[in-house]
């Protein structure tokens, strides 16, 4: 089957959904006017209700969720006359692409870049085009790569063998979007129902009852089963649509390959995916690192902190090793994208076109103004909460966050001591030294278990008595721990009972023997790890930092998401 | 004329319900009367299943840290594996609160077969208490982590306790079931111990009912298991052996949200009749002979047979540490609810007649 064959299967499928949305409805419809024709009855008006109720989700999910896509993700717009360059290199590369040029330009704090349209009726009809640009992006790519990225993004839209399959991508987007819909209904519903049951249990325990099992099983019933056709139909569209998808994919490569080069295309592939997991580090590791203590670094570093990182010499040894091995694929049906791997395979496949992606300048070199505009990009991605914190020189962060979390880890080992009577206390600055005197005449003295049984206890291990409460001591004991309390849900990394006491030198003092500033070696986020900018073991920076950070996105228009879980 | 006959319905509607209302408080005040040798829920014990003062005498001695009346029981015990299997159930509990005194004893005799066995089962004890006994879901990650731990070490002091104790003595085998049921041992881990355990004492009530457990769906096996289990048991065992309780048992483990009527199906009623037979020959000095009672007394209950129930509740009444009512947030109110039911129906059914 050619790929246009393929593509007017997809139309005809999609088309499908469509009907069978319209058919439901239809049959919603149908149910209510008998009923009203029957006679005005209460029992009638609920059922108009529930059926309105039912029906809603479909209403939204083919025809207004098909302009999904608004305000997705922040990002910060910028004009052409504020990054003439910028503008000029994407029309240029839209040119190239055989596409037209996007409406909008968005920089965002994602290791991502994704065109986005605005399009109406599953996608047949299309509307605004919008370009977002992670700045992270910007700062770990050459030029010619992120030319490469815009190029195969842009492609998606305007390579004219396949412009059938663009609507066919547009299509995949809407089907997801409706299953969505239902899901959210869906998960309010039970979610509902739980807490619902978990009360009544909750009763029937202090009724000195057995509580009923709660059981979400029968929740949000009425979506489930009015999204179960939709989604059954959806996944054969996703799975009879990949091939489509797939193949699009390769050919927004080609794209990518023919407008920047072979080389800057299958360098840009294998650089992302590590720039990925940098991203991932950098903000765990650096930019949140003080967040607990009310700190970021300066206005445009939250971002722009990743230049430095990717510019250390010791940084940049480790990178070149993580560039050879890719990530392993995930092998789902519903991806519309072949592995990256095959990908950077097939580019790396095709005659040498004899340019070079070496020697070419970063591609931040594109922005007007940077250090305006990485501060610029903060202001419109990060949460109000997030840019209300302090901001501090990255010496200063990470010397203030790291002496927050110390003081922080050893505050129940203090309060223990002071528990069990064998320190004051008093503030730290003046007590430090000789309640580790204490703790380790204690521990001399065998009684360091009566320290250990004033820590923070679980409530199971504060309810023991007798052995059971000395063997749910014995854990931190042996340890000689002074972290562990109630061992949190990921198991805490623990720190030795002694280390969180010594107190990390004065504020002003010492501090510019111990931690160099930014770009000198081991200094700046480039460091590599050592002396007193590695993450502290007890240091639990939020799963997904960026998250925690930046406004969450609503129906991000980032197509490597797999469209159907 | 045709007004009579309602007439003469509603009349007659109107004395049966003034009768049955009557029969209720003459019942009421004679179950008053009747009942008042049985106590009020806050004196019954739950720490116990039946009035055992000799073993009672033992556990406080080892509580102030004495040991040698512990040792003495046991050697008493003899070969009446039964009892030896609930001395070292006791003193391993005792055990798991504190066990000064069993380091003491283990000091003074190193190569006590007795002291190994209590000390590996206490093990065994302590590792629950910390898991406590919710479901694995209402189980924090520290206490699976102390259970586990501790299960580990019994492991071994379980070798040891084997290694020292005379070839034919069950006690340590049996003890050791709770562990495999706790480690989640494989199905054949678990037939090579119960081998072990039946060549010494093939007909052992605590050992069958610990086995119970672990082929119980909640545990390693399923309902399939554990009924054939039970049923196998119950088919061989001699009269006197407890051992008809299994079947009972197994069904109101995977039965435990079944109707009042399901208790009055004739498979039922099968069940309970032989086990009360089976009870009526049994030792009155057998160790499990009072869970079996509590158990019955509350299947009799919901069977209907409220004068059964009541014999058996009347001979267990005060102590309440026993299956099913253990498996209760209150178990001294479930038990007297249930027994007061028992006793209504009792004296309703004797004033019928």
């Amino acid at each position: 089957m050619g790929a246009c064959l393929r593509a007017l299967r997809a139309i005809l499928l999609l088309a499908g959904f469509y009907l069978l949305a319209l058919v439901i409805l239809g049959a919603l419809v149908g149910i209510d006017i008998a009923v009203w024709t029957r006679g005005v009855h209460l029992a009638s008006i609920k059922l108009t209700v529930v059926l309105a109720l039912l029906g809603f989700p479909i209403l939204r999910g083919v025809f207004t969720f098909g302009t999904g896509g608004g305000d997705t993700v922040p990002g910060l717009p910028v004009t052409e006359a504020g990054q003439p360059e910028l503008w000029r290199t994407v029309r240029g590369l839209a040119e190239q692409s055989g596409t037209r040029a996007p409406d909008e330009i968005l920089l965002t704090g994602e290791v991502n870049a994704a065109v986005a349209e605005d399009a109406r009726l599953l996608g047949l009809v299309p509307g605004r085009r919008r370009l977002f640009l992670g700045v992270p992006l910007l700062a770990g790519l050459t030029e010619p790569q992120l030319h490469s990225v815009i190029a195969h993004e842009l492609g998606h839209y305007g390579n004219s063998d396949t412009r059938l399959a663009g609507i066919t991508r547009r299509g995949r987007d809407c089907v997801g979007r409706t299953v969505e819909a239902f899901k959210e209904r869906e998960e309010q519903r039970i979610g509902k129902e739980r807490s619902r049951q978990e009360q009544a249990a909750a009763k029937a325990l202090r009724k000195g009852r057995r509580p009923r099992r709660i059981s979400t099983k029968n929740a949000g019933l009425g979506y489930r089963l009015m999204a179960r056709p939709f989604q059954v139909y959806a996944r054969f569209y996703l799975r009879a649509t990949s091939s489509v998808g797939r193949q699009q994919e390769l050919a927004a490569d080609l794209i990518a390959a023919k407008v920047a080069g072979r080389d800057a295309t299958a360098s840009a592939l294998r650089r992302t995916a590590v720039l990925d997991a940098v991203q991932d580090f950098y903000l765990n590791s650096y930019a949140t690192m003080g967040v607990s203590a009310g700190l970021l670094p300066p206005r445009g570093e939250v971002f722009g902190g990743l230049r430095h990182l990717l510019a250390d010499p010791r940084r940049r040894m480790n990178l070149a090793e993580l560039h050879t091995t890719l990530p392993p694929a995930e092998a789902t049906p519903y991806d519309s994208h072949p592995p990256v791997a095959e990908r950077v395979r097939l580019i790396e496949a095709l005659p040498d076109d004899g340019r070079t992606a070496d020697g070419a300048r970063p591609a931040l070199a594109l922005l007007r103004d940077t250090e305006r505009v990485l501060a610029e990009v903060e202001s419109a991605v990060l949460t109000p909460e997030a840019l209300a914190l302090e901001r501090v020189t990255w010496q200063e962060l990470v010397h203030r966050a790291m002496y927050a979390q110390a003081q922080e880890a050893a505050q129940p080992l203090r309060s223990a001591l002071a528990a069990a009577g064998m320190a004051v206390d008093t503030a730290p600055a003046d007590s430090a030294p000789a309640e580790l005197a204490a703790l380790l005449d204690a521990a001399d003295a065998g009684q360091l278990w009566l320290v250990a049984d004033r820590l923070p206890k679980s409530p199971e291990a504060a309810r023991a008595t007798g052995r059971a409460a000395r063997e749910f001591l014995r854990p931190a004991l042996e340890a000689g721990d002074a972290a562990a309390g109630p061992a949190g849900p990921g198991g805490a990394p623990r720190r030795p009972l002694a280390a969180v006491l010594v107190r990390p030198g004065p504020p002003d003092a010492a501090r510019e023997q111990r931690l160099a500033g930014p770009g000198r070696p081991g200094g700046s986020p480039g460091g590599s790890g050592t002396g007193g900018h590695r993450r502290h073991p007890g240091h639990h920076p939020p799963a997904h930092p960026s998250r925690a950070l930046t406004r969450p996105p609503r129906n991000r228009p980032d197509h490597r998401r797999p469209l159907y879980p | 004329m045709t007004a009579v006959i309602p007439f003469t319905i509603l009349v007659l509607m109107l004395i049966f319900w003034l009768r049955n209302k009557r029969r209720a408080a003459r019942a009421a005040t004679l179950a008053v009367r009747a009942g008042a040798d049985l106590l009020p829920p806050e004196r019954q014990r739950t720490d116990r299943a039946f009035a055992d003062p000799s073993t009672e005498a033992v556990l406080t001695a080892a509580a102030q840290g004495d040991w040698q009346p512990a040792a003495r029981a046991l050697a008493m015990a003899g070969t009446d594996w039964e009892r030896r299997s609930h001395l070292v159930d006791a003193l391993a509990g005792q055990a798991a609160k504190e066990d000064s005194w069993l380091r003491a004893w283990q000091a003074a005799c190193p190569e006590d077969p007795a002291a190994a066995v209590v000390h590996a089962a206490a093990k065994v004890s302590l590792a629950w208490e910390i898991r406590g006994s919710a479901r694995a879901a209402g189980t924090t990650r520290e206490q699976f982590a102390g259970f586990h731990r501790l299960l580990g070490e019994a492991r071994q002091d379980f070798a040891r306790a084997q290694a020292l104790a005379p070839p034919d003595d069950p006690t340590p085998y049996i003890a050791q079931i709770p562990l495999h049921k706790g480690l989640g041992a494989p199905h054949e881990a678990m037939r090579q111990l119960w081998a072990e355990v039946t060549a010494r004492a093939p007909y052992h009530y605590a050992a069958h009912r610990s086995a119970l457990q672990y082929w119980c769906a909640k545990w390693r096996g399923s309902a399939e298991l554990a009924q054939d289990f039970a049923a196998r048991a119950a088919a061989v065992a001699p009269p006197g052996s407890l051992l008809t309780m299994l079947p009972i048992i197994s069904w109101f483990e995977h039965n435990s949200d079944a109707p009042d009527k399901a208790y009055g199906w004739p498979e039922m009623r099968t069940l309970t009749e032989t086990a009360l037979r089976d009870l009526a020959a049994a030792d009155p000095g057998h160790p499990g002979l009072a869970e079996a009672r509590h158990l019955l007394a509350y299947c009799l209950t919901r069977q209907g047979s409220h004068a059964a129930a009541l014999e058996q509740f009347r001979q267990v009444d005060g102590f309440v540490g026993a299956l099913p009512w253990h498996y209760y947030t209150d178990p001294a109110k479930v038990f007297c609810a249930y027994r007061e039911r028992a006793l209504r129906g009792a004296l309703i059914a004797q004033h019928a007649n």
